[in-house]
């Protein structure tokens, strides 16, 4: 009887966490409204773009030794290809999502959208 | 500790080993930082219902460090450990409390442990709350996963009666 009620409890916990997730996977997907990008190289912000503005190009960045090839085309920013064993952040792709950066675990990049794009905009001016 | 008990942690640790490799050959299906199916969790649960807490430590310890090791990829060591080591604290109180036939339940609590302690790790690491972001997607990974897991080591003891 003991084990029943400890059962219901622990699945009980794993549908809140289940639940939560969704949630969470909707939250963090929406599209980003923000133009302005933020590239973070070991915890470090060393670049950011404003992408409504910035030419199709490609660039390095580089941590340690490890290099990732940036690449910015009408508007939008990816991770073109990378020397991380793994790839997951050239699988990315595009970067979409406001608050889901692409990442590059291995090479400790992030490329994210900043949420105050204005305050940013209004600097460079 | 008897000969009959370092033979038997020994071959479990190799069958571990051996999960995780085979693993390291399947692509990823979602890019994902950190989703992983975790075969050599099997070994894992297998051994926290059948042994000590602090013999299955042995076998974690020795298939992370050697793991990272054949797997050359020491980078990704770091957040295999804190991963584990969350996970393997909240399983040692599970076990005890999870009777074995349900044992794919703490295997998927488990599993959402190990993906926080991961994603505590690469907050530390990378040195941004960003990839917190995340944290959802693994934990729904992580669920699936863990029943998977949980399901072949039930199936495992259900068929081993050796003590």
């Amino acid at each position: 009887m003991k084990d029943k009620k400890t059962i219901i409890i622990l699945l009980s916990i794993i549908a809140v966490i289940v639940i939560g997730s969704v949630i969470g996977i909707f939250y963090v997907s929406r599209p980003s409204e923000s133009n302005t990008v933020e590239i973070v190289s070991n915890g470090k912000v060393v670049k950011t773009l404003n992408l409504s503005t910035e030419k199709n190009n490609s660039f390095e960045v580089e941590n340690n030794g490890k290099i990732n090839v940036v690449e910015i085309k009408n508007g939008k920013i990816r991770v073109k290809s990378a020397d991380c064993p793994d790839k997951v952040c050239v699988d990315s792709g595009w970067l979409k999502s406001s608050d889901l950066p692409i990442v590059c675990l291995p090479n400790k990049l992030i490329i994210r959208f900043t949420k105050n794009s204005d305050d940013i905009d209004s600097v460079s001016k | 500790m008897s000969v009959k008990k370092i033979s038997r942690f020994g071959l479990l640790t190799a069958i571990a080993l051996i999960l995780f490799i085979v693993e390291l050959r399947i692509p990823n299906l979602v890019p994902i930082p950190g989703v992983k199916l975790g075969l050599a969790n099997i070994v894992t649960i297998f051994a926290l219902y059948r042994y000590k807490p602090s013999e299955t430590g042995l076998i974690l310890t020795a298939r992370i460090l050697l793991g990272s090791m054949f797997s050359g990829n020491m980078s990704s060591m770091i957040y295999s450990i804190s991963g584990a080591v969350l996970c393997f604290i909240g399983m040692i109180f599970l076990c005890k409390i999870v009777p074995e036939k349900y044992m794919w339940i703490s295997s998927i609590l488990g599993a959402v442990l190990h993906n926080i302690g991961q994603t505590i790790a690469a907050i530390i690491l990378m040195g941004t709350f960003s990839v917190i972001a995340y944290l959802p997607f693994l934990m729904i990974s992580g669920c699936i996963a863990g029943l998977f897991t949980g399901l072949c080591a039930t199936f495992l003891t259900s068929r081993l009666k050796i003590k």
